[in-house]
């Protein structure tokens, strides 16, 4: 009776997962059917396949420049936010100091504020400012939504991180630097190394910020808004396709480093 | 205390650390209040005091983790208020023994060689010397540390502490969380590795048992000052007061008042029995007298010992080696705790007599 109800029980699991992931990767499923497809508009089912457009779009400059920018872009904004967010949770996970309640609050706020009005805000501020966007703006805006989220990610790993370690160290003679580079640094990378996936696939993916900020510049993202909206080509899924694809590829080897690097300690 | 005292200082006279009127505060919190302290090259000074007393303040004050708000520390004459713990010859083991999580024992031995820039041949080598003195297996240089024994860990904590090589070890409670078994054998190889070493062990417990095993000489701990310091035999035999008494073990108390008859008191509260009085009577009026329980004894007679008196058996415990019976003697319960060999078989609420002699109790002023 009872393993009857729990083979029951395992079926119904079994089928809302599959569900869920149905729900989720049919709409990329489809768009990456949409650019293997021969023909110029989408239409479905799929009557002819082909690699043609995928290799328009790796052949296309202007594809290959967009790749660059987003590419920089990311580089960039991984770099800066990760330097940035490891002191940050330093500062607010380790020590303790008046008003660091409050700094954690307002280091928040930003991730709740709607993106493409923080955009906005962000060119009119600029524009004030009398600078010309591009997408070096863009790194800057997309440090503003990004660097709080890697602070937190950061942050999570200095909470697990005894602080008695580095006392220990000084007392044995220890010197700061020697401290940060034996003792924090190795135990904090699992943190930073995280940190830097999440700032990574966010500046890459983010289309709201960069839209308004990135000026005469495109990324990826803004091109295949662009595109989708006027003068669209299999192009767009295919790019979209393959966006998708490095990214979960980067993922997977981020997430082989962290195993690779757990396995080494741990033997 | 100061003939006590004086004994140590014949084999070993020459103070490592003193501490003259030192004080920490935080905020409007005294933790330490007030404290002078002689400690001596090579010896095994033990810290005993209930949580809050100020011990661990004490003790991070002697590493150089904090700096005291009054008073000085010199070492070997030498003032170091506010030199820092790097810069100082003690080592602290934490209660968390703080290994580093990430690295092998022999690199966490290593550790301290590796700050002074020592070739990693040379490391290694006093590593394993290291690892043999603390009798852990040679294999172990390339053990995850997290992966070894509580025990274990200790082991690899204090031979980190030694390749540090201070002059001073000091521990913070290191072997509180392990277990009974297991703390009696580490205590016991400490103390080996106490006079092996020739170093001088600063150790801070709340344990009496971990004190008594150990020390040269213990010094106790009440709201941040030292109320009594000397060897372990005079701590227990002679304690100051009665916070000291009931520290070092369980305490039979009367509460006692001085009859106009030399030699005798009577206890005033609660059974008003008369009783004899101690030699070393402090001249007031009004006092406890304590027994510990193993100075009580079974009489078969009323004049066996100093002081008889009956009661009834009321409980029996085993206490291993020993046993404990609690007597009610009128209102009062008493207790007597005698090894197991000289058991008797006492059935409840059997009426007996209980003695003990004069000199084996002490008078605390009240």
């Amino acid at each position: 009776m009872r393993s009857q109800a729990k083979i029951r029980a395992e079926f119904f699991v079994r089928c809302w997962a599959g569900f869920v992931l149905l729900f989720i990767y049919l709409p990329i499923v489809c768009s990456a059917l949409a650019g293997l497809s021969k023909s110029r508009y989408f239409i479905f089912p799929v009557r002819q396949f082909s690699l043609e457009w995928w290799k328009r779009t790796v052949a296309s400059f202007e594809v290959q420049t967009l790749v660059q920018n987003s590419l920089t872009v990311a580089l960039l904004v991984t770099f800066i936010s990760v330097v940035l967010a490891f002191f940050g949770a330093l500062a607010f996970a380790r020590y303790d100091w008046r008003g660091r309640q409050l700094y954690q609050k307002l280091l928040l706020l930003p991730i709740f504020f709607p993106q493409a009005v923080l955009g906005l805000a962000l060119l009119l501020w600029m524009n004030a400012l009398g600078i010309t966007p591009s997408w070096r703006t863009a790194v800057v805006a997309h440090l503003v939504w990004i660097v709080p989220v890697v602070t937190l990610v950061i942050a999570i790993q200095v909470y697990s991180y005894d602080a008695q370690l580095e006392e220990a160290a000084v007392d044995l003679g220890a010197g700061r630097l020697f401290i940060f580079k034996e003792i924090t640094l190795p135990l904090l990378w699992p943190g930073i190394w995280s940190g830097a996936l999440f700032a990574f696939l966010l500046s890459w993916g983010n289309f709201p910020l960069s839209l308004y900020t990135a000026g005469a510049d495109s990324t990826v993202p803004k091109w295949l808004y662009s595109k989708m909206v006027a003068g669209y080509t299999p192009m767009v899924p295919a790019l979209g396709t393959m966006s998708t694809l490095s990214a979960a590829g980067f993922l997977l080897l981020g997430g082989a480093v962290i195993a690779f690097i757990r396995r080494r300690r741990e033997k | 205390m100061s003939s006590s005292e004086s004994a140590v200082a014949a084999k070993a006279p020459l103070p490592i650390l003193q501490l003259v009127d030192v004080y920490k505060r935080f905020n409007d919190f005294n933790a330490v209040s007030g404290i002078s302290l002689n400690i001596l090259d090579g010896e095994f000074l033990t810290v005993v005091g209930p949580s809050g007393s100020g011990k661990t303040t004490l003790l991070r004050m002697l590493a150089g983790m904090e700096a005291p708000s009054d008073g000085n520390i010199t070492l070997r004459g030498e003032l170091i208020n506010n030199v820092p713990a790097k810069e100082r010859p003690t080592c602290l083991v934490f209660q968390s023994l703080a290994l580093f999580p990430h690295k092998t024992v022999g690199e966490n031995i290593e550790f301290p060689l590796k700050v002074k820039n020592i070739p990693p041949a040379q490391r290694k080598a006093r590593a394993l010397e290291l690892l043999q003195m603390l009798r852990l297996p040679e294999s172990y240089y390339a053990k995850n540390v997290m992966k070894c024994s509580g025990g274990e860990k200790q082991r690899v904590a204090l031979a980190r502490a030694f390749a540090y090589d201070p002059d001073v070890l000091l521990f913070d409670e290191p072997l509180s969380a392990l277990d009974y078994k297991l703390k009696k054998v580490l205590e016991k190889e400490l103390k080996d590795l106490h006079r092996q070493s020739g170093k001088t062990f600063v150790y801070i417990t709340h344990s009496l048992e971990e004190a008594m095993v150990m020390s040269d000489r213990i010094a106790v701990m009440r709201a941040g000052k030292i109320v009594q310091i000397g060897t372990p035999e005079t701590i227990y035999a002679n304690p100051e007061d009665e916070f000291v008494a009931e520290f070092f073990g369980e305490v039979n108390k009367f509460s006692v008042s001085l009859n106009e008859e030399w030699g005798w008191f009577s206890q005033d509260t609660e059974s008003s029995l008369t009783l004899r009085l101690p030699t070393d009577w402090p001249g007031s009026e009004q006092a406890t007298v304590i027994v510990r329980p193993e100075y009580m004894r079974f009489a078969t007679s009323a004049h066996e010992f100093d002081n008889v008196i009956s009661g009834t058996v009321f409980n029996e415990y085993s206490l291993g080696s020993r046993i404990q019976y609690q007597v009610r003697c009128g209102n009062k319960s008493v207790l007597v705790e005698i090894p197991r060999t000289l058991a008797r078989n006492a059935a409840p609420d059997e009426q007996v007599m209980i003695g003990w002699n004069a000199a084996d109790a002490f008078v605390a002023e009240a």
